[in-house]
């Protein structure tokens, strides 16, 4: 019995010990969770929608931090002040046999619900003014088709028609003018997806057979980070998007740029095939695909892919613009103007002009770019070109690889 | 009603030893066999939570794995396909084969002692309900040890994911038997509590004298038998998918995926609270116990119960915020969602208000259940947090989420769960856990359990999605998952101080007498461990908390049990059932008739006696052998005599007539 008060004494030590262990832990890492202000962060928001949802958080916040510090003041008073000190106490006659107080009980049923009313009139506001654009906002709306395939996303522009081809499309970068509410149908080919870009609007998932909607705006131009909601397989993980807003003359630009078919580079006379990069290194599993200097500006690094690289080699470009087509990849993806014309894959026409690929998750290098033709199996585990290799019985050499990658570069 | 009982059981009675050689009666009370055959409670409920805790350890062995993997980002301790395998088996796991049936190990071990009965109702029903689950259980698991590996869908298993386009391998049609056949064991055991708790209750003990743990027991199994049959169609109709091609989700044929969703909600959202209300039973009986006096405001905490129970199936549709419902839908299920609210809060407050003006012994038991209030309340604050529908919008599928429910699962059911092994591990096993190492094993679960689920609330509002194998580095989650492995390391050190101490004091604890902790409720009146018949004479009720009245008026008390026992005597003794084989053989038609179902391949060749169907129809007749064994055998029992201190005779052939 002596060793037992000797271990109560430790575990008391130990305890005070445990905490000061947690503070340093805490203390020795960067704070930023707290700020809470990531590319995906609910908390630093750029549009009506997100911030909306967010007023509506902050009043949850404090109605149950005001109730929690109430209840749990008198939690703690109460297991502080009648707590038995010594054994003898647990031992002494019990207190009196009280059963309650109705009246307490009533007050404080009155109490809760009136603190749930104030939280339900604002979500009742929200609900209404998530769900779809306001009227006197209908006029100018941009209207936007966000489809889900497993993991990718497509984006078409029912506002923007190609004549011979129907409507402008994309995939994995959805361009939205700025200071517009965008309008949003949300659609899948397979399984449930959710579109959510964090800082412009709360998820809607891509229900199959269901016709469903959401409107966001972005105030500013501005390079914002979505991600898939629901898991939908394999790839879940790495099933992201970008949407990036632009003034509405930029917009324009954009637009006009897209509905042109595929850029053409012709050779100069004499020009050979040579190869304007290093060969592929090895890339560890799940290695990541995105370096600072992208992630400091990402705005500006995608504004510079709009425009074709300096070094570029026709030679080489013309000689992926073949292999495109005899190594079946144009049975999937289409290239506008240059004869592929496929619809399950994302469209390529304009692949050179898009800051990421692999929806969203490695940069649009040429290195990245080899690494993801390479071997798309080990970027984005079960995905369908990793399938369509080994179906096809598709192999590349590297020169072939580095010849791919330069066309799709060349794609502006 | 008497000569009905009489004429048919005693004529049954005359004719036992020519059946003797058809039927096997098992009498073995050690090895296998006993545990085989036993329809005890307590036994049965000992072996509910063996598997229980044993499942406990696997899916935290997951839960550990999940969070090694993103301790860093781009982590490679799994790869895609293992993450989201390991995450579908760590809720599956825990919620169906931990939280669950420890739940039911109180309810069998406690609910019949707390109401003064000698067994549950139909006592091989209840060993069949074991069996099935343990079935269930292994059906699910099964997919480690086959190529096809574990069920990788999610818990929720939406459609179409599930579907045979997607997951066309076994790992899903596992996932589905698995849970039917536990789907069919929750059923017979909630038929049984309720038929118990509303037949067997000792006299006196009136409903408004129920222990509250009793009460979450009955509120708990209406709620199981009124939303297992959704999940329980569900499962058909996805296993008719998958198996016959049938179109109740396949969208190409004009299936509907949101189909899945409600029939899933309407049995997942009861579910929650079929986690959650036995463990506020059991913390609404040591919080009295150690606070020494009544529970404040008795019959609002049971009423309030009640209306969680009911208003439970009324919000189902909370899940769903983000899969377009409208305005109207949404605005309904978050206004009904926030009334849930209320009586739950209530619930703290009575609990708060049994403190007040009480005299705390702070012993294990009472840390773990007020560890439990904290951690239930900070968990019910982020629950209305999401019934505002357009914060939900955001948080749904986020970490947020994560660290919503595991406040509620772990700080709530869990924390409520230990509490109540350390409490009545007195009363089941007569040994008692050191006080220092259980507060010990409390103080590092504790910690390790906020260490690692609260950075979770920040990393949901700052973007990250639940279910994702990998991040990349630049989104500002790193610290926050840095600090949540280290914090379920913590947590497993906790969990394993507290195993390896309950272990060493099964075996070697400090023997302690009856009702060490000065109770209230009738099960301390019994000496422990338990005799197999419970109480020597049937306990006659007076006031709510019984047995502190019985204590208060000891020798009204012991007069009226003496008259009780000459009575009883008089009618040949206490009744007990005999043992049976045949839950257990109809248990295994079940497993036998499901893994044809999951398992077996098609066979190319259709004919009759494919693999497949033969396998089942083997499992099925296994099962109604079973069942009809079950049946004929009889259910005349034996009597005992049991002495003054409560000795029964050995032989139990003897007593027999």
């Amino acid at each position: 019995m002596r060793l037992s008060s000797l271990l109560t004494s430790t575990a008391r030590w130990g305890r005070a010990g445990f905490a000061l262990g947690a503070l340093a832990l805490l203390s020795g890492c960067d704070y930023n969770f707290w700020r809470m202000d990531g590319h995906q962060s609910t908390i630093k928001v750029a549009g009506p929608v997100a911030r909306s949802q967010l007023e509506v958080f902050y009043v949850t916040c404090w109605v149950t931090l005001v109730i929690f510090i109430l209840v749990g003041g008198v939690l703690a008073y109460a297991t502080l002040k009648f707590r038995a000190k010594t054994e003898a106490e647990e031992k002494a006659v019990p207190p009196e046999q009280g059963h309650g107080n109705p009246f307490i009980e009533l007050g404080l049923i009155g109490a809760s619900v009136l603190a749930l009313v104030i939280i339900a009139i604002p979500t009742l506001e929200g609900i209404w003014y998530t769900y779809d654009v306001p009227e006197d906002r209908k006029a100018d709306t941009y209207e936007i088709t966000a489809t889900g395939y497993q993991w990718w996303f497509k984006f078409e522009y029912p506002s923007e028609q190609i004549a011979g081809t129907g409507a402008l499309t994309t995939g994995n970068e959805l361009v939205i003018p700025a200071g517009r509410p965008v309008r949003i149908n949300i659609r899948t080919v397979d399984v449930i997806h959710s579109f959510w870009v964090p800082k412009l609007a709360g998820k809607v998932d891509m229900m199959p057979n269901r016709a469903n909607f959401l409107w966001l705006q972005a105030d500013e131009p501005g390079y914002f980070w979505g991600q898939c909601a629901e898991y939908c397989g394999d790839s879940h993980a790495v099933m992201r998007f970008r949407v990036i807003a632009l003034s509405p003359k930029d917009f324009a630009d954009w637009v006009a740029q897209q509905t042109s078919p595929a850029r053409n580079v012709t050779p100069k006379p004499g020009e050979t095939p040579k190869a304007q990069f290093a060969s592929l290194r090895t890339f560890k599993q799940n290695e990541t695909g995105i370096t600072d200097k992208y992630d400091v500006a990402p705005l500006e690094a995608w504004k510079a892919k709009q425009f074709p690289e300096k070094d570029e080699n026709a030679a080489l470009i013309a000689q992926g613009k073949t292999l495109f087509v005899a190594k079946t990849c144009a049975s999937c993806h289409e290239v506008r103007g240059h004869g592929a014309a496929g619809i399950s894959g994302p469209n390529l026409t304009h692949i050179g002009s898009r800051s990421m690929i692999a929806a969203g998750l490695i940069e649009n290098n040429a290195e990245q770019l080899q690494r993801w033709i390479h071997d798309p199996g080990s970027v984005k585990p079960g995905n369908k070109m990793a399938k369509a290799y080994i179906d096809n019985n598709i192999k590349l050499t590297n020169e072939e690889e580095v010849a791919l990658v330069a066309y799709l570069q060349s794609l502006k | 009603m008497e000569a009905i009982l009489k004429s048919d059981l005693q004529a049954k009675d005359t004719h036992a030893p020519a059946k003797s050689a058809l039927f096997w009666r098992p009498t073995a009370q050690t090895g296998l066999v006993s545990w085989l055959t036993t329809v005890d409670h307590k036994k049965i409920g000992f072996l509910y939570g063996v598997f229980a805790l044993f499942f406990f350890l696997v899916g935290g062995v997951e839960a550990l794995l999940i969070r090694l993997q993103l301790m860093y980002p781009n982590g490679t301790v799994l790869t895609a396909q293992q993450y989201n395998t390991m995450f579908t088996m760590h809720g599956t796991t825990m919620i169906f084969l931990a939280i669950m049936p420890l739940s039911a190990a109180f309810f069998n071990f406690i609910m019949p002692l707390q109401i003064g009965a000698r067994d549950v109702a139909f006592p091989r029903l209840n060993a069949f309900s074991l069996w099935t689950f343990v079935a269930g259980a292994v059906i699910i698991n099964l997919g480690w040890f086959m190529h096809d590996g574990a069920p990788d869908g999610g818990w929720v298993g939406y459609a179409p994911l599930t579907s045979k386009t997607f997951a066309p391998d076994h790992s899903i049609d596992m996932w589905v038997m698995g849970l039917q056949l536990l789907g069919v064991a929750s059923i017979a055991a909630s038929l049984n509590f309720i038929v118990t708790i509303i037949n067997l209750r000792a006299p006196g003990m009136t409903m408004m004298r129920l222990p509250v743990f009793t009460w979450m027991t009955l509120i708990t199994a209406f709620l199981i038998v009124l939303s297992f049959p959704f999940i329980t169609i569900a499962l058909v109709e996805l296993m008719m998918d998958r198996l016959f091609g049938t179109s109740f989700f396949e969208v190409s044929n004009g299936g509907m995926p949101i189909l899945w969703q409600h029939l899933f909600w309407v049995f997942g959202h009861p579910e929650v609270y079929i986690l959650i209300l036995p463990a506020m039973g059991i913390v609404s009986e040591i919080l009295p116990t150690f606070s020494r006096k009544p529970l404040f405001g008795y019959p609002i905490v049971v009423f309030s119960g009640a209306s969680i129970g009911f208003l439970g199936f009324s919000v189902w549709s909370h899940h769903m915020f983000t899969t377009g419902m409208g305005t109207m839908a949404t605005a309904a299920f978050a206004l009904a969602t926030m009334a849930i609210a209320v009586p739950t809060g209530v619930k703290i407050f009575n609990w708060i208000g049994t403190l007040w003006d009480g005299r705390l012994s702070m012993r294990t038991p009472m840390m773990f259940a007020l560890g439990f209030v904290w951690m239930f309340m900070i968990g019910g604050f982020s629950g209305v947090m999401h019934s505002a529908a357009p914060a939900d919008a955001q948080q749904q599928d986020s970490y947020f989420v994560i660290a919503h429910f595991h406040y509620v699962l772990i700080g709530g059911s869990l924390f409520a769960l230990l509490a109540g092994i350390h409490y009545w591990f007195p009363l089941m096993f007569g040994r008692k856990v050191s006080e220092f190492w259980g507060k010990l094993s409390f103080w590092v679960i504790f910690a390790g359990f906020n260490i690692t689920f609260f950075p979770m609330h920040f990393l949901g509002l700052n973007g990250m999605p639940r279910r994702t194998f990998t991040y990349d580095s630049n989104l500002g989650w790193n610290a926050a998952n840095y600090i949540a492995t280290i914090g379920a390391l913590i947590l497993g050190v906790g969990i394993f101080i507290y195993f390896a101490v309950m272990v060493y004091t099964f075996l070697k604890g400090e023997k302690v007498g009856k009702d060490i902790w000065d109770a209230r409720t009738l099960e301390w009146s019994l000496p422990n461990p338990p005799p197999e018949y419970n109480y020597r004479v049937i306990p006659t009720v007076h006031a709510r908390d019984a047995y502190w009245y019985n204590k208060q008026h000891k020798a009204e008390i012991a007069q009226e049990e003496a008259e009780h026992a000459k009575a009883e005597a008089a009618h040949g003794g206490i009744h007990m059932p005999h043992q049976s084989i045949y839950p257990f053989v109809a248990s295994l038609g079940l497993f036998i008739a499901a893994i044809g179902i999951s398992v077996i391949d098609h066979d190319p060749s259709p004919g009759f006696w494919g693999k497949k169907i033969g396998i089942s129809m083997i499992g099925g007749v296994v099962m109604l052998a079973g069942i009809y064994f079950w049946a004929l055998e009889g259910n005349e029992g034996y009597h005992l005599h049991p002495d003054d201190e409560g000795h029964a005779p050995t032989d139990k052939k003897a007593a027999q007539h």
